[in-house]
């Protein structure tokens, strides 16, 4: 298939009218791949995209960069502002540098793969999304994690996992303190491979028998049919 | 709107480019500045309630947040004799740096008190003499970030904002932690 590579350069034209762009594609079309230039801190470029379209964007990035993106790839070639990813329904985010707070909040489904680090509240409220973070994230990341998972290379900063749902955590370097309700469990065999295929999808080498696997103990959202009577 | 040698505060209610020309801000010159636009939440929009307020000779605050402690502490900080002008909250964080300055405190020590004292949210910058100070609350969810080159240290909101400083595409770019207090002095650089 011809796959023609179309540059839109935000210096030049603005976010509204790229998104327009990218909001009109239909699945099929030819224009799948566009380079995004000057991106210069704007905010909320190329989000809400619902098609299988790849697009690199040359420099930094605002808030909430691709966030409710399903199918479509989004390469930055920066860092990234608040928000990147937000509720990323399905395709990738490949953040080269740093991401802001909350990357992946409430995310459903796909991949988010951060090279540098993300700082505070990286996937917090997670549904379903896969984070890797190749460097260390910052206090309350995780916080209310419903589903999916959070990699992360580096060390994790205060009170992770605080309030987690189903959500799982793998770190591999230094967690500062563990959140309410938060606690360490055994890496069975069987996620240690999925954490394996994970880390392969996001290009990392950290090897997954260096990670600790954290999660729920459950006992700050369920409900105890023996403590009824307290109730 | 300033006391001290140093440090000229300007505020006024406007779009930010009238403001600018008003006060011929292109033509000045100097070695540090702090500009900031106000999207009043706690208080009236009104040249007073706008920001930078100062904290004394040669100090300044800007803040982006939502104190919840404001009244109290404003009550309090007004029978040490602090003078406050409007009902604005930013104007109290002010005063209470004002305050533990007043009591002999550092610069550094009086913002790391306040993270106990202060209670909402908060991202400082504070402009001295010779420099200025970055302060973020524990949550830390207002946001920074700092851009660094050989040349000089900024620091705005959003990466937005740096972006007509030259040389910014090669400056290192990265967030303030919470809970600590940064600062830099022109008596540091030299």
């Amino acid at each position: 298939m011809h796959r023609e590579i179309r540059t839109w350069d935000l210096s030049a034209a603005d976010v509204r009218a790229l998104n327009q762009s990218l909001h009109d594609l239909k699945p099929g079309m030819e224009d799948t791949h566009w380079r995004i230039l000057s991106p210069e801190g704007a905010h909320a470029i190329a989000c809400g995209l619902m098609v299988p379209v790849t697009v690199e964007i040359d420099g930094h990035v605002g808030y909430y960069c691709a966030g409710m993106n399903k199918d479509a790839t989004v390469i930055i070639y920066g860092n990234a502002g608040v928000g990147v990813a937000e509720n990323l329904m399905s395709g990738m985010v490949h953040v080269q540098g740093n991401a802001s707070q909350s990357a992946g909040a409430s995310g459903h489904g796909g991949l988010l793969v951060i090279d540098g680090d993300a700082s505070a509240r990286c996937g917090i409220s997670m549904k379903g999304i896969s984070i890797v973070v190749k460097g260390s994230v910052g206090h309350m990341s995780a916080f209310m994690a419903q589903a999916g998972d959070l990699v992360v290379c580096g060390d994790a900063g205060e009170a992770l996992g605080d309030s987690i749902y189903e959500a799982r955590i793998f770190v591999r370097g230094k967690v500062q303190d563990l959140g309410a309700d938060c606690i360490e469990m055994e890496l069975p065999a069987d996620e240690r491979e999925e954490l394996a295929a994970l880390l392969e999808r996001a290009e990392s080498s950290a090897r997954p028998e260096d990670f600790r696997r954290y999660g729920s103990a459950r006992e700050l959202y369920n409900f105890h049919i023996d403590h009824a009577g307290k109730y | 709107m300033s006391a001290g040698s140093r440090i000229q505060i300007m505020k006024e209610v406007g779009p930010p480019a009238e403001v600018i020309e008003r006060f011929n801000v292109r033509e000045m010159t100097g070695t540090h500045a702090i500009g900031h636009t106000r999207m009043a939440t706690e208080s009236a929009v009104t040249t007073s309630g706008s920001h930078p307020f100062s904290t004394g000779a040669d100090l300044c605050l800007v803040h982006n947040g939502s104190l919840s402690n404001h009244n109290s502490l404003r009550r309090t900080l007004r029978r040490e004799g602090i003078h406050f002008e409007t009902e604005n909250d930013s104007e109290v964080a002010a005063g209470y740096i004002t305050s533990r300055l007043n009591r002999g405190d550092a610069l550094k020590e009086a913002l790391e008190r306040s993270l106990d004292d202060l209670d909402g949210f908060f991202t400082f910058a504070v402009g001295t003499g010779d420099g200025f100070a970055v302060l973020r609350d524990r949550i830390a969810c207002k946001p920074a970030v700092m851009a660094e080159t050989e040349d000089y240290v900024a620091m705005a909101s959003e990466y937005r904002s740096l972006v007509s400083l030259p040389g910014i595409a090669e400056a290192k770019i990265w967030e303030p932690e919470p809970a600590t207090v940064y600062s830099w002095s022109l008596a540091d650089a030299s």
